[in-house]
């Protein structure tokens, strides 16, 4: 005896902490995984290998993935190629002739270049009018034994050997591996320029390339070209249309000139900060889209304009210090051709050491900017942050920048030296403000709370925020207990305190039945089957809220007409019955009524309503309107009516006051359909419009349908607990009120209901709990999609369908991957809060009951 | 006649009114012990009714009731007039109906599923168990107060103006006006008066008995119930209580459920002893304690039986 109380103590004990343990674990194993999340990036001093000097301006320095080598195009088109720890050079070449070089075999010299930032891909323009593409970078091969040169034979793990402008390193694999330096040049590409082409820009997909450029006589070109392979004899020639964009005369040589991803735009920049923009998206008859000046501050000059990832948003730097990202979005009444509109989007510096390069990451929104002062600084520009910042050593300006491309070091090079970096952005997409405060993303018009955390493409900007997730968490949990609440409360006052007891137990025991069905079915059920139905008979499906209440009270009123002693007679299963044919004929007459309405309010087309086509906002008010003119009109009726009535109503017999209260009932309807009418003609009047918040265009999978299906999952949990609560209220208190000669009605409402009030409450935030975490039912019947607006007629995405659908698809450690753990913690959180205040006012309840 | 509680769905059973057992015990049989012997054994008998019993004027007639608990009757044949304005004290061992007897008055078993019963009662004349009443009214005109106090978790005055508030009243000043009334008649007030608006659980159990015979008061009831109301209570408060019990008596007719002999000699008028659902004998208190005309009753009242 004494044993198993011991046992069980502890067992109780352990099982209690253990409990709390694993809750807390969980909680701890999501913060470990959340927190790198928020670690800043990391940025370690310069380090510094001497070069000779450079002859002429660096145009363009590029690494290779390893950090081993360094190339740098100058502007006299010499290649230098150097070992990027000691500085030693590798290689010199004079790739295209010209001035520095002797061979003379060509007269013509490189006068324009231009660097796409996705990576390699570059064009050449000539000082003859030629414009060829290529690529700079560099080649890794695993040598076999005989191409192997004798210096790189025996090399120890990690060390280096150089030979013939080739690296040589043995990989942690045991395998040699060589890195060289490349560069291609294609075929020329005729072009009409005729001229020196002093900038050149290009972007191109699989088989067709624009090129632009701006040449020494004055004429701005947009050249479309087709890559040709000739299967014989393997060689590629390119087939090309020419056009020319309009210059004005008085315009002197642009600084820049760049073109947008799809070759629809055309960006001509002067130092002074002027810019335009061309509209080319039919390039035989281009237009000027727009002209603006980027630069702020007048005395400032434009020092770099590049493109990034996409080359949809372009990095303005300029001599003041000031760092800029702009982007073109669609505007509404934009000013322009094509109603796309250049908007500065993130302003990331505006003073400084003037900006003298800038070197974009090739696969997310992570630049790395040199300084006039020999400094680099590392920004994410999505988010608008400045992650880390570097000195680097005195003297020299940073000619030329690149940031590597697996995002591990910042390469930059002045005219003595070549400056390393190594780095650790870390997780730059995500900050406490880029996820729960508004980002202005890329070809938006205006920073906005958006989640879309991947996408087919390279280019994509990942869309963080999670603001749409917990909004359409919040979304789905209202619509649910909107319906599930008021309906298992009811049925829990029903079952508890007036169903016979005998029919109470298994009433009850098949409602939480009903608990037990997987929430997969019910999401089935609700995609499949609910939501098609739903859709073919909207206006039924709206009318069904109003007309089955109204046909259930009606019932109770010709039901008290019956004479008293019939009335007391059929109180048994005669009433129930009564009470179930109701239903029916609710929903018949919301079958009716609701074509009906949609004829009268709703145009005759209740989508085309909803999408705002048609029709007048008179009837979306009606239909929000009816509950609250109910309201109004059973004021009216109690306030007004019923003191008038009690002092003639004394002396009136039951039937009497049964056909009082049957005539007031209807013309009560009639008010409140009246009030509804006249608010809602006042309001449409007034010009508001219910449509675009809680109705907008109708989405097959809605708010509606979750709301309906979820709350059936809701149901059995909150009827359960309630039905409990109201049931512990002691026997006696229950008596006490009979006893003084109460209904059971006034004995529900007025006892019992507030003494079980803690255990209703915490009923229905148990509820509310498991509509909020609730993922298969929310995953199958919504479409999923992060929206944020409270349209009962469209879906949402909620946290957790979020983590069910991202997670198995996310990359580990990834900051995608991260961020879902977020998404997970805020949903833990959130929880947590909603039953820490559900406590704190089931406690006060409860007091108020036992202390008042 | 068979009634189904307000508000149940059950299906009523048949009526099943078993036939009057009119035999009269031999007088031979009636020796202490005897009585009860018969009684456990079913035999019939007929209760001793004292005459001075039938001078009164009556608000309450209970003629020939029987009560079932399902197959188990827990009453039978019990036939009682309770006086107007009087107290009548309901006496005998545990579990021989008394409660049962004061629920029936007020109807309160309808709230039991297995109840059926059989005979009639009249309050002022008007049948209590005919088809058709309203057993909401009825319980209006009825008071009603518990073997334990059962206040409900509102305020004191809440308390005592429910039976008003059900009824829609909203007029301040009446429900105050009723509120000390009751609380006064209850001899409340001065306790009370200064924390009409704190809960009424916070009062001391004698207290909240006094508050739960205020709230019975408050409706102005022709009949006021108690079962045994100072059986949880000290003899302090249950002195309290028999004096508001005298005084109240006049203006309520008060039918009282008791195990204390004393209490009952004091505050009642009419004392009726039942045994085993049956009402052994009935007649003005001094009566029943003094010169009790059964041995069986007088065994009783002086203890050495029961
Ligand atoms: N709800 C019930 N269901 C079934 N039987 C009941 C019920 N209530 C009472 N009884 C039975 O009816 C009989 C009379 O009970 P009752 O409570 O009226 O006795 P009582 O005289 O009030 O006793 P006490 O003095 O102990 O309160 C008892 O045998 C009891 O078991
Ligand atoms: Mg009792």
């Amino acid at each position: 005896m004494r044993f198993a109380e011991f046992a069980s103590r502890y067992l109780i004990t352990i099982g209690g902490i253990g409990t709390i343990l694993a809750v807390a674990m969980i909680f701890l194993f999501l913060v470990g995984v959340v927190v790198p999340l928020f670690r800043g990036a990391s940025m370690d001093g310069a380090e510094e290998a001497e070069i000779e000097r450079l002859a002429s301006e660096p145009l363009h320095v590029a690494v290779d993935e390893y950090k081993s080598m360094a190339a740098i195009l100058l502007r006299d088109g010499t290649v230098r190629v150097h070992r990027l720890d000691t500085g030693e050079e590798l290689q010199r070449l004079q790739p295209f002739g010209g001035a520095g070089g002797g061979a003379g075999a060509d007269e013509r010299t490189l006068t324009a270049l231009s660097v796409s930032p996705e990576g390699d891909d570059v064009a050449f323009g000539f000082s003859d009018g030629k414009l060829h593409l290529g690529r700079f970078g560099f080649t890794s091969a695993f040598p076999t034994d005989e191409e192997t040169p004798d210096v790189a034979r025996d090399l120890g793990p990690g060390a280096i050997a150089v030979h013939a402008g080739k690296i040589y390193v043995l990989t942690t694999e045991g395998k040699l591996r060589s890195q060289s330096f490349t560069l291609e040049i294609g075929a020329p590409i005729e072009s009409q320029a005729n001229a020196a082409i002093r900038l050149i820009a290009h972007t191109s997909d699989d088989a067709t390339a624009v090129l632009a450029g701006f040449t020494d006589a004055g004429r701005i070109f947009y050249t479309k070209t087709r890559e040709r392979t000739n299967l014989l004899t393997g060689k590629t020639t390119y087939a090309s249309d020419d056009y020319e964009l309009p210059l004005r005369s008085e315009d002197a040589a642009p600084a820049f000139l760049h073109l947008n991803g799809g070759g629809d735009s055309v960006f001509l920049a002067w130092a002074n900060g002027k810019v335009v923009r061309y509209d080319v998206r039919d390039p035989s008859a281009p237009l000027v889209a727009e002209e603006l000046d980027i630069l702020a501050d007048p005395a400032a000059e434009l020092t770099v304009f590049e493109p990034m990832l996409g080359q949809a948003t372009f990095i303005v730097g300029d001599s003041r210090g000031g760092l800029r990202a702009w982007f073109t979005a669609r505007v509404d009444g934009a000013p322009t051709t094509d109603g796309v509109q250049l908007l500065l989007a993130h302003e990331l510096a505006t003073e400084g050491s003037a900006v003298t390069s800038i070197g974009a990451s090739p696969r997310t929104r992570l630049i790395a900017s040199g300084h006039a002062d020999g400094g680099a600084r590392l920004w994410h520009v999505t988010t608008n942050r400045l992650l880390a910042t570097s000195p680097g050593p005195e003297g020299e300006p940073i000619e030329a920048i690149v940031l590597v491309a697996k995002e591990d070091g910042v390469v930059a090079a002045t005219r003595v030296g070549l400056l390393h970096w190594a780095i650790d952005p870390r997780y730059p997409e995500a900050s406490l403000a880029a996820l729960f405060r508004p980002v202005w993303y890329e070809g938006f018009p205006a920073p906005t709370h958006t989640w879309q955390a991947e996408s087919g493409t390279d280019e994509f900007e990942p869309k963080l925020g999670f603001l749409p997730l917990v909004f359409g968490t919040i979304k789905a949990t209202f619509y649910s207990m909107l319906f599930g609440t008021p309906l298992a409360l009811l049925a829990a006052v029903f079952t508890s305190e007036f169903l016979d007891r005998r029919l109470r137990i298994p009433i009850k025991s098949s409602i939480e039945m009903m608990a037990s069905l997987p929430s997969v079915v019910l999401g089935f059920l609700a995609a499949l089957v609910i939501a098609p139905f739903a859709q073919r008979i909207i206006p039924a499906t709206l009318a069904v809220f109003v007309t089955l209440p109204f046909a259930l009270l009606l019932g109770a009123y010709l039901w008290q007409l019956m004479p008293s002693n019939r009335a007391v007679r059929w109180a048994g299963w005669q009433r129930l019955v009564s009470i179930g044919v109701t239903l029916p004929i609710g929903v018949a007459l919301a079958l009716w009524v609701g074509p009906v309405m949609e004829r009268l309010f709703f145009a005759g087309d209740m989508r085309l309503w909803l999408d705002g086509q048609i029709g007048t906002a008179t009837g979306g008010w009606m239909l929000l309107l009816i509950p609250l003119s109910a309201l109004l009109a059973l004021g009216f009726g109690v306030r007004v009516l019923a003191p008038f009535v009690r002092r003639r109503s004394s002396a009136w017999t039951r039937s009497q006051c049964a056909r009082y209260d049957l005539a007031k009932f209807l013309i009560g309807s009639l008010l409140t359909v009246a009030i509804a009418l006249a608010l809602s003609a006042g309001l449409d009047v007034a010009g508001f419009d219910p449509r675009g918040s809680v109705f907008d265009t109708y989405v097959q999978r809605n708010a509606l349908i979750v709301g309906f299906v979820m709350g059936f999952a809701v149901i059995p949990i909150i009827y359960t607990l309630a039905e409990d609560a109201l049931t512990s209220v002691p026997e006696h208190l229950r008596l006490a009120s009979l006893g003084a000669g109460a209904t059971p009605w006034q004995t529900a409402v007025r006892i019992i209901i507030p003494t079980a009030m803690s255990g209703l409450f915490s009923a229905v935030m148990i509820g509310l709990g498991r509509a909020v975490g609730e993922t298969m039912i929310v995953l199958m019947a919504t479409g999923n999609t992060p929206v944020m607006e409270w349209n009962v007629f469209n879906g949402f995405r909620t946290l957790s369908a979020n983590i069910a659908v991202e997670l198995p698809e996310a990359v580990q450690g990834s900051t995608h991957y991260r961020a879902l753990f977020l998404a997970a913690l805020v949903l833990f959180a959130m929880t947590f809060v909603l039953n820490t205040v559900a406590e704190i006012v089931r406690l006060r309840f409860r007091k108020r009951a036992y202390q008042l | 006649m068979t009634i189904t509680p307000h508000g149940s769905l059950k299906k009523a059973p048949p009526l099943t009114i078993p036939p009057r057992q009119a035999a009269r015990l031999p007088e031979s049989d009636a020796a202490a012990g005897g009585l009860f012997e018969a009684i456990q054994r079913g035999e019939a008998f007929e209760t001793v009714v004292h005459e001075a019993t039938r001078g009164e004027k009556p608000v309450l007639e209970v003629s020939n009731f029987n009560l079932w608990y399902g197959e188990a009757q827990a009453l039978h044949d019990i036939s009682l007039v309770c006086p107007d304005g009087k107290v009548t004290a309901l006496i005998g061992p545990s579990g021989c109906g008394k409660s049962t007897l004061l629920r029936c008055v007020n109807r309160m078993n309808d709230l039991i599923d297995s109840v059926r019963v059989s005979g009639d009662m009249t309050l002022n004349g008007e049948s209590i168990y005919t088809a058709g009443v309203d057993v909401i009214e009825l319980r209006k005109r009825i008071g009603m107060v518990f073997q334990k106090p059962n206040p409900f978790p509102m305020s004191i005055y809440e308390n005592v103006v429910y039976s008003l508030r059900i009824d829609g009243e909203r007029d301040r000043s009446v429900l105050d006006e009723v509120c000390e009334q009751s609380l006064r008649g209850a001899g409340l007030w001065d306790e009370a008066k200064d924390r009409l608006q704190s809960s009424a659980l916070a009062m001391s159990g004698g207290q909240q008995q006094r508050l739960c015979i205020a709230r019975a008061i408050a409706a102005e009831p022709d009949v006021l119930l108690l079962d045994e109301p100072c059986s949880a209570l000290d003899p302090i408060a249950t002195g309290r209580i028999e004096e508001l019990i005298d005084e109240l008596k006049g203006t309520y007719s008060i039918l009282i459920v008791t195990h204390n002999m004393q209490q009952a000699s004091r505050a009642s008028d009419y004392t009726a002893f039942m045994y085993l659902g049956r009402l052994v004998e009935f007649g003005p208190t001094d009566e029943i304690f003094l010169q009790p005309r059964l041995k069986e009753t007088e065994d009783y009242v002086t203890g050495r039986f029961g």
